[in-house]
């Protein structure tokens, strides 16, 4: 155990002395990231965005009805890169028929009992009816669904709060349902009842609206998966090195343990991973106005597990290559090609459903996954518990290889 | 009559039916600076790796200190330190910086490897250069340097490939002297070599290795004796005599 340590302060020691290698971690992805944001500025703009098809069950004039009224999207022209494009269906069946033969990815559907169950505090439930193939329009409709509950219900609460007041007031009749539905209506569908009442102003957000999406949002994390690999994967030189040094063989003479110097370099490597992704984070927020979304925990330990799994596979490859520049170099190929292959470069509900299925071979998709749903459609920390286990997945099984391969391997 | 400290029993290791060892047995006492003399390829450096269980044998086994390399290699480990035939050293860090990790390595704490460190560089001459970094150095430099992490620990037995290859004299001469030193502090030492009066000068006994085995063994002089007047005779005249074969082709 101090082995591993010992181990990976003097990695990170030789790190420090190596400024092509700082500048490699570092810098090198902003300058990527500077460069990409202005081109997929443009790029979001195109009209391959994703569409998520809502529709509702209830009468004409339900609560439902003001909620898609508000967030359905009217004119595309004026949407954010990759913002998605959110269309009302009027005929449920036709929708549902669309769903099932895979013209729709998805659809969001609101009960017949929709205000009922509202006004009445018997509770609704919202419906997303998903084609299993479409997988990002499930995630985006899912955070739709999610953020229309926990709006609603925040705003059920202010304005019941709201109405009680006005009562005890004595600005509103307890006995005149009708004065208060429509109190009600009002502060739900956002808009405001009258002027003057600045308290009720302040309760009310128009509902479920999808908040513009920074660009970023998606570069970013796209850029930090990238790129916390890349550096992670070119660790598998530092394991090389040493047998090609022949300190590996000190090593060993010396009573250090195989696994212990596999767990000294993984150690460093994930030390150095963190490292970027604390830069790579702040400068998101601080210089590229990202958002974390509802659950930045989520985004921080999905970004650890990411730093993890890296490691884990330049531990593998360390113990497959004999030479430092077969490290290197197969290092470099396998970044190059998970990256855009894992969506890293592109948003990956924008592309055909094989390649989706191919991004879910490499770690690089399950990361991204789990960031765009975080950081693009609105998903909590539930959300993303499968994308975190796969890719725990992923770096336990590229550890036991690694293992058990060095085990073996001559010096 | 001193015990032994190390027993080599009928050591064999091939790479790819090349046979690199081939039936290698002697013994090493305490405090004896034992010689294993050979030309190039001749096995001396996979016997080495396998005394310092790095390597396993294909057959045979190593008793050193009582403890077997196949049964007990960490407690073996314990008692030796080896100074390879390559630079075995981070070259980015500076000497000193090497002396203490390899130090930890073998399990010294924090202040132990420090100190040990200091005093391994005073005894190869480099005390002035302690925070120097190691690329920096000269070969000779490096090699000592090389050597000193080797000593880290207080090794009983001391495995020595060649560390004088390539070398200048002031620094071969320093490293010759650091190891009668190490000889007056009753250290037992492994040391291989292809130069002949390197053996002749430093070594108790020695015995000449070629294609993978041992083709005699005992003290220079009576090696030497073998084949004529010691004083006449050289140990290259041994080996060509032994082999038919000059020493340095
Ligand atoms: N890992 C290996 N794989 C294959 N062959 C090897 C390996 N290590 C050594 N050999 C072969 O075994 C033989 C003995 O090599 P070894 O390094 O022990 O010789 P040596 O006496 O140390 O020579 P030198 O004076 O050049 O250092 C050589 O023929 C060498 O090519
Ligand atoms: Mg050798």
């Amino acid at each position: 155990m101090k082995h591993i340590w010992f181990i990976m302060i003097k990695d990170l020691k030789l790190f420090s002395k190596d400024r092509m290698a700082l500048f490699f971690f570092i810098l090198f992805p902003f300058i990527f990231v500077i460069a990409f944001s202005f081109i997929m500025g443009d790029l979001g703009a195109e009209d391959q965005r994703l569409t998520l098809n809502v529709t509702s069950l209830e009468e004409e004039g339900g609560i439902s009805y003001q909620i898609i009224e508000a967030i359905e999207t009217e004119d595309e022209s004026v949407l954010e890169p990759g913002e998605p494009i959110i269309s009302w269906d009027v005929d449920y069946d036709e929708a549902h028929q669309a769903v099932e033969d895979g013209e729709l990815g998805g659809l969001l559907v609101f009960p017949e009992d929709f205000t009922d169950g509202i006004y009445q505090s018997s509770g609704t439930e919202l419906t997303v009816v998903v084609n299993p193939d479409a997988i990002n329009t499930y995630a985006a409709l899912s955070g739709l669904a999610h953020s229309i509950a926990t709006r609603v219900n925040s705003q059920w609460v202010a304005a019941s709060a709201t109405i009680e007041l006005l009562i005890a007031e004595g600005l509103l009749d307890p006995t005149d349902s009708e004065a208060i539905e429509e109190v009600m209506e009002g502060i739900l569908s956002g808009q405001n009842v009258s002027e003057g009442q600045s308290a009720i102003v302040l309760a009310t957000e128009s509902v479920g609206e999808v908040e513009p999406v920074n660009a970023a949002n998606f570069i970013i994390p796209g850029y930090l998966v990238m790129f916390v690999f890349f550096a992670a994967a070119l660790g598998a030189e530092i394991i090389v090195r040493e047998r090609q040094n022949h300190t590996l063989e000190r090593l060993l003479a010396s009573s250090v343990r195989r696994w212990s110097i596999l767990g000294g370099v993984f150690a460093g490597t994930a030390a150095k991973g963190v490292v970027q992704i604390t830069v790579f984070w702040v400068v998101g927020i601080l210089a590229f106005g990202i958002d974390l979304g509802v659950s930045p925990a989520a985004v921080v330990i999905l970004s650890v597990l990411m730093v993890v799994v890296s490691a884990a596979f330049a531990i593998m490859l360390a113990a497959l290559v004999k030479t430092r520049r077969s490290a290197g170099s197969l290092a470099v190929l396998a970044a190059l090609i998970l990256a855009p292959l894992g969506g890293c470069w592109w948003p990956l509900f924008i592309l055909p459903s094989w390649m989706q299925f191919l991004a879910k071979l490499t770690p690089h998709g399950w990361a991204m996954i789990g960031f765009n749903k975080l950081m693009l459609f609105g998903a909590e920390f539930g959300d993303v518990v499968t994308e975190m286990l796969v890719l725990l997945g992923f770096a336990v099984v590229f550890a036991v290889i690694g293992i058990w391969r060095f085990r073996t391997s001559a010096v | 009559m001193l015990k032994p400290f190390l027993i080599a029993k009928n050591l064999h290791k091939s790479f790819n039916s090349r046979k690199a060892v081939d039936r290698v047995s002697f013994s090493i006492r305490k405090g004896e600076i034992f010689g294993l003399l050979g030309p190039n390829g001749a096995g001396k450096t996979t016997t080495i790796r396998i005394l310092s269980t790095v390597l396993e044998p294909d057959r045979g086994d190593v008793i050193i200190g009582g403890y077997s390399i196949r049964r007990n290699p960490d407690a073996v480990r314990r008692l030796i330190g080896v100074c390879p035939q390559e630079l075995a050293l981070y070259e980015e860090l500076s000497a000193i910086d090497n002396l203490v990790f390899f130090g930890r390595m073998v399990g010294l704490s924090g202040s132990e490897a420090k100190a040990q460190a200091v005093a391994r560089l005073k005894l190869v001459g480099l005390t002035g250069r302690a925070k120097g970094r190691v690329d920096k150095f000269s070969g000779g430099m490096k090699r000592r340097v090389n050597l000193a992490v080797s000593l880290m620990g207080h090794p009983k037995l001391l495995f020595m490939d060649e560390p004088t290859v390539g070398i200048d004299p002031q620094s071969r001469n320093r490293i010759y002297r650091t190891i009668e030193r190490l000889r007056d502090r009753g250290m037992t030492i492994l040391y291989t070599t292809h130069y002949m009066e390197e053996a002749n000068r430093l070594c108790d006994r020695v015995a000449i290795i070629d294609a993978g085995r041992i083709i005699a063994m005992d003290t220079p002089l009576a090696l030497r004796s073998r084949i004529g007047p010691p004083e006449q005779v050289t140990l290259e005249d041994v080996f060509l005599k032994l082999t038919g074969r000059r020493l340095r082709d």
